[in-house]
């Protein structure tokens, strides 16, 4: 319950969530997506980790705990998206995300 | 804690590690897969329901009833009634698009994957109906978004359903990232993750500007499952691009359990405003409820001017799906009692119709209509065992009386009226959107009665075989859907007050 300002470290963590947005919504390689992503997930890990060194100690570990479930479940995350990329690539030969245009509104 | 009380989402475990098992071991007949996965769902449902207290099926039940709608406590699951009538829906989502999917050909390639796929997503789904922790509640939905990406993708050797499945994945990565660090921000807040801490704000850490920003990142992270407006964009390409049996079970399903967790994430911030105002900044009880509304109102709006224009049977029908999903938001906005049932029993309508309209899309492209609403043409009078229980299906969509759709929306409607003030026009801007529907269906029907087949039609290989070329699997799940639209029009007395109570036993527990 210390007085800490969280004012650094959001600036920090938002600035991860936004080039990982930033990057989920340009990038056209499917692969720089998946990065994008990661690093998109793990602004959320950086966050749960100060926070759970800052908070009380009950949360303290909890904190920590979810920081490793987040960190699993990217890598889960990343291989589903891996799986589709290959499905992707043997079928156009390409893991550009533009060049996808079966459907159209 | 009991290992048992968790027999419904054991028998899906259970049953899709039989199906990969079996795949490995050379077991390649569909119909194998599909056996097990609509006998577990249909065993789960079974257990679901005795675990709600109907009194024939207490002998299934698991849960005792001593252990249902408790006060909340910093545990990471916790069974409500709501919540199984929930799971109820969820397995019956599955357990038609099962029994449907047991007619496709008997070797078809990645049949395993599909079936086992279908198992772990509905596991995911009930997992979310049991959550009382914002961590456990966002795993939950990846186990089923995760298993969903690749359900779309299961015919890998085909282009549509592979672009599919990549728009799918990109956006819901994209909900992953803003629901998870929205999560962070409440942790932050509160001290803990529970919704027993969040609404209770027992571990309160201070700095309330915190759960503003991680409420709006869970608004937009949870919006893109239910498909709300303006982060429904993925959802047309996806319902269209997927198999058919898919998109069934997306729009039945994994739809619904956003709007499940809707209701666990956002009831207990309004209740917590009241409770103990430091927590949160001032006024921010009612402009989360007139984001909520706002949001619905444009939902059904955008989704249903959509529909209007779509010349393809399942792009319209996905635009219906998304202004079915704005209507289900009116109950989270109202958050009433009363409005919390008439958007469950929505939902619970909205299995039937939807589900069930999926899969006449299916069964009609099984025998050779192609995907234009234009290919319909004289269908309901050439196939009248197609063409009647669709014209039911969107009748109810458009909430015609004596359909299911018409008790659902009534039930509903009026729960907003009741609430008053601005709800009120909540209601209104729901009646409109229904009149507005009704153009889109009636023109369907008009299609399908009214215009004569087109020359081709009753070439190919229409009409041959059992049940029409259709297969016994899918008529029989078509004809439940059917009947359970008609019967619950006429009679919906039961469920509704099974719902409402459940739904007045959650607001109590509610943190």
């Amino acid at each position: 319950m210390s007085a800490f300002s969280p004012a650094g470290l959001l600036a920090l963590s938002g600035g991860l969530l936004a080039i990982g947005l930033f990057g989920i919504l340009t990038r056209r390689n499917f692969i720089l997506l998946l990065i994008s992503v990661e690093i998109a997930i793990n602004a959320a890990v950086l966050n749960f980790v100060y926070f759970a060194a800052f908070s009380g100690s009950a949360s303290a570990l909890s904190g920590q705990a979810i920081a490793v479930v987040l960190i699993g479940l990217a890598a889960t995350e990343v291989a589903v998206g891996l799986a589709i990329v290959l499905a992707l690539n043997r079928l156009r030969g390409s893991i550009n995300v533009a060049e996808a245009n079966a459907l159209k509104s | 804690m009991n290992l048992l009380d968790f027999l419904p989402e054991l028998l899906l475990l259970a049953g899709a590690l039989l199906v990969f098992l079996l795949d490995v071991l050379g077991v390649k007949r569909l119909e194998v897969f599909g056996g097990i996965a609509a006998a577990v769902t249909a065993l789960g449902e079974l257990v679901v329901i005795g675990d709600l207290g109907y009194a024939p099926l207490h002998a299934l039940s698991t849960i005792p009833a001593s252990a249902i709608d408790q006060p909340l406590g910093p545990t990471l699951y916790a069974f409500t009634s709501l919540g199984l009538v929930f799971q109820a829906i969820f397995l019956l989502t599955a357990f038609l698009v099962a029994l449907a999917s047991l007619s496709r050909p008997s070797h078809e390639p990645g049949a395993a994957v599909f079936f086992g796929l279908l198992l772990l997503a509905t596991l995911g789904m009930l997992l979310v109906a049991v959550a009382s922790d914002l961590i456990f509640l966002l795993l939950a939905i990846e186990v089923t978004s995760l298993s969903t990406y690749l359900l779309v993708a299961y015919p890998r050797k085909e282009p549509r359903p592979v672009e599919a499945a990549m728009k799918f994945f990109i956006i819901g990565a994209l909900s992953t990232a803003l629901s998870f660090f929205g999560a962070s921000l409440l942790f932050g807040a509160y001290g803990g993750t529970s919704f027993y801490a969040l609404g209770a704000a027992t571990g309160y850490v201070g700095y309330p500007y915190l759960a503003t920003v991680g409420y709006a990142l869970l608004i937009a992270g949870l919006g893109f499952k239910v498909t709300a407006v303006p982060f429904h964009a993925w959802a047309v390409d996806v319902y269209d691009g997927a198999p058919d049996d898919v998109s069934a079970f997306l729009a039945g399903g994994s739809k619904k359990m956003g709007v499940f967790a809707f209701f666990l994430v956002f009831l207990g911030p309004l209740l917590l405003a009241e409770r103990m105002p430091s927590a949160l900044p001032s006024g921010f009880g009612p402009s989360l409820q007139i984001t909520l509304g706002v949001l619905a109102v444009l939902t059904m709006t955008v989704g249903n001017l959509l529909a209007l224009r779509q010349k393809e049977m399942k792009r319209m029908l996905a635009y219906s799906s998304i202004s079915q999903a704005g209507y289900m938001l009116i109950g989270v906005a109202v958050g009433t009692g009363p409005a919390i049932a008439g958007a469950t029993f929505q939902v619970f309508a909205h299995l039937f119709m939807k589900t069930g309209a999926f899969l006449v899309v299916g069964a009609a492209a099984s025998i050779g209509v192609g995907p234009l609403i234009d290919d319909w043409r004289g269908l309901g009078n050439r196939r009248p065992s197609l063409g009647v229980p669709f014209a039911l299906m969107l009748l109810s969509l458009a909430g015609i009386p004596l359909t299911v759709g018409f008790v659902s929306k009534f039930v509903l409607f009026s729960a907003a009226v009741q609430a008053q003030g601005y709800f009120v026009w909540l209601a209104v801007a729901g009646l409109l959107n229904s009149a507005l529907s009704v153009f889109y269906y009636a023109r369907v029907l008009k299609v399908m009665f009214l215009e004569p087949s087109p020359a081709s039609a009753g070439v190919g290989a229409t009409g041959s075989g059992r049940f029409g070329g259709i297969g016994a699997g899918r008529a029989g799940a078509i004809l439940l859907a059917t009947v359970a639209i008609v019967a619950l029009g006429i009679y919906p007395g039961p469920v509704i007050s099974g719902i409402q109570l459940a739904a007045t036993h959650f607001l109590q527990i509610g943190a």
